[in-house]
């Protein structure tokens, strides 16, 4: 009997890159080639000593062993992959996923030859473990052929769509689901091969017959010789989102029309209280000038009153006017040189001799609408001017460059005020002073601060009873 | 007003309005006739009606019942003989549109009525003093 591991033409084996191993039948390891030996961490003459049962972990053992009886008794060749999948032992305790191939090469010899697919292993692991995955996500999944029948359907669609698997698969996607797409389907077909992929919304009509809206993704899934093969199709529900953006441009709607209708409502109301108004104002001149002879002091007094409330309420109504004129009456956006308006300002006002106003750094040039910008600057000088009750009144106007914004700020050394009257003195028709001392309509404030929120920027003051008030204010550089 | 003899057409609702624009005319001395109508409208059928004399001014307010001083401008502007009627406006309205209306239809002056009576009167006395001095067509 030839020993055929003597027969020089298995030299070949040890020029092998897969490792290989020859055994008997009792199992006794006759041959490896080094691949076997990097593979398995055994040298050769570790390989003599041991049983090929020795390569495999204990618990597949006496398996492996009854099975080798066995195959002795049939002889026959097995090929690599068709998966006799087993898990081979490393010298130091290690194991890998194993693909063994065997062929008898006479005389109860076998040459096995051992794959390391560990790594082919991971690899489909890892693809169950995505697979499961999809599974977990709320999102609808399928996978449809090109004939548009659905392949895989995951959790999600089962939920968003109330059909089970085993009733999706094989279906036409579209029929099913009565697809309405955005655009006729040949187009999205066209756009889908030509880029590999869509997106958009569709409405899909569930199993109980209620519709949802789907925010949709189609990936083209090609064959490894790039004839599409597939559709993934990835289906998220934007009903509830898509009727909250409802809900809400509606709500602002309503809201917008809500305030047109209030700034219309204080338009028409300050107009047609002006008549009346002018009416009684008119009446009352008449009265002292057509019967001057049949009033008394007192008589003449009463009408005096009753006209100076007249006067104020007119003043009222056009702050009201004013107020409600700001964010309803456009103006042009123009560059405003803030330097030139200021001084302008400090002119119409005539501040009186004992009162210096200083202007204590460059003003900047804004684009905005002027009438606003005056309004803002005009109502903070000329309170300062008002409630001044020093022998030497300073006024000091300065702006600092804060990032985005521009920082103005506007100090005296007048009365001051508490603290907690910084929010009320905002609020319109507040004033601190009764009417009678100080004509006030209580407009000012409140009209700088909407016109200054209205251009995105802030208004607030600190002060020291006493000492004086600062009012800053910013407004947006852009 | 330069021709004592033509009458001023007062466009106003509101009554006490029109005895304010009435004792003021009368206050200075103005002597020309004040016919008063109520809204654009009767306006409209007032110098419409050819046995009426033309008036030398028009004083309209905006803001009225049936038709109101803007409407009134549409319909009175593209007429070709009164056109020429010059017309100015007394109003409550400060509004910018108003004012961007008005002189859009070519009116000849914007007034707004002061709530005091002495400044309505020096508002009156200012338009009767440019239409004394100003020329117009006959």
């Amino acid at each position: 009997m030839t020993n055929p591991l003597e027969d020089k033409s298995f030299r070949w084996l040890f020029d092998a890159a897969d490792a290989m191993l020859i055994a008997d039948s009792g199992g006794s390891i006759r041959l490896a080639n080094p691949a076997a030996e990097r593979l398995f961490g055994h040298t050769q003459a570790e390989f003599e000593a041991i049983n090929i049962e020795d390569l495999i972990p204990q618990r597949f053992r006496a398996k492996h062993a009854h099975d080798r009886a066995d195959y002795k008794g049939y002889p026959r060749g097995r090929v690599m992959g068709a998966g006799l999948e087993l898990c081979g032992l490393r010298r130091d305790g290690s194991e890998f996923a194993a693909d063994v191939s065997l062929s008898p090469i006479g005389e109860g010899i076998t040459l096995a030859t051992v794959h390391d697919v560990s790594a082919r292993r991971h690899a489909e692991r890892t693809v169950i473990d995505q697979a499961a995955l999809l599974e977990l996500t709320h999102d609808a999944i399928l996978v449809r052929d090109m004939d548009d029948r659905i392949s895989y359907w995951n959790r999600g669609a089962e939920e968003r769509y109330g059909w089970m698997r085993q009733e999706a698969l094989g279906e036409v996607a579209h029929a099913l689901l009565h697809t309405e797409f955005p655009l006729p389907l040949e187009e999205l077909r066209t756009d889908l091969l030509r880029d590999g992929r869509w997106e958009g919304e569709v409405i899909h009509t569930r199993h109980d017959g209620t519709k949802v809206q789907m925010a949709s993704r189609w990936a083209l899934v090609r064959a490894t010789d790039g004839t599409p093969k597939a559709v993934l199709e990835i289906n998220s529900d934007v009903t509830a989102r898509r009727r909250a953006e409802k809900r809400q441009v509606q709500l602002i709607e309503a809201l917008k029309s809500a305030n047109e209708e209030l700034q219309n409502f204080a338009y028409v109301v300050s107009h047609d209280l002006k008549a009346p108004l002018r009416a009684i104002g008119s009446l009352s001149d008449w009265l002292v000038s057509d019967y001057a002879d049949k009033l008394d002091d007192q008589g003449r007094e009463y009408l005096g009153l009753l006209k100076s409330r007249v006067i104020r309420m007119d003043a009222l109504i056009d702050g009201i006017l004013q107020h409600s004129r700001v964010g309803r009456v456009h103006e042009a956006l123009v560059p405003v040189d803030v330097n030139a308006l200021v001084r302008e300002i400090i002119d119409l006002l005539a501040p009186p001799p004992h009162i210096r106003v200083i202007v204590e750094t460059a003003l900047p040039t804004l684009k905005a609408e002027r009438t606003r910008i005056q309004q803002v600057f005009q109502n903070l000088i000329s309170n300062a001017i008002k409630y001044l009750d020093k022998p030497e009144g300073s006024i000091r106007i300065g702006c600092i460059d804060d990032g985005a914004m521009w920082r103005f700020s506007i100090a005296d050394n007048g009365p001051g005020i508490e603290a907690r009257h910084f929010e009320r003195i905002f609020q319109l028709f507040q004033t601190l002073a009764p009417k009678d001392r100080v004509e006030s309509s209580g407009v000012g404030l409140a009209l700088v601060k909407k016109i200054v929120e209205l251009y995105g920027g802030q208004v607030w003051l600190e002060s020291e009873v006493g000492q004086g008030s600062t009012f800053f204010f910013t407004l947006p550089k852009q | 007003m330069k021709n004592p003899a033509k009458p001023i057409l007062l466009v106003e609702d509101d009554q006490i309005d029109a005895m304010t624009v009435r004792r003021a005319l009368k206050e200075l001395h103005v002597t020309n006739p004040l016919v008063h109508v109520e809204n654009g409208e009767e306006a409209l059928a007032y110098l419409r009606d050819a046995t009426n004399s033309v008036p030398c001014l028009i004083l309209l307010d905006l803001n009225m019942p049936v038709m109101n001083g803007i409407e009134f401008l549409q319909a009175d502007k593209i007429d070709p003989i009164l056109k020429r009627i010059p017309v100015v406006v007394l109003t409550t309205s400060e509004e910018q549109r108003d004012k961007v209306a008005s002189f859009d239809l070519g009116v000849a002056g914007y007034m707004c009525k002061p709530v005091d009576y002495r400044q309505f009167v020096e508002t009156i006395r200012t338009i009767d003093a440019y239409w004394t001095v100003s020329e117009q067509p006959e």
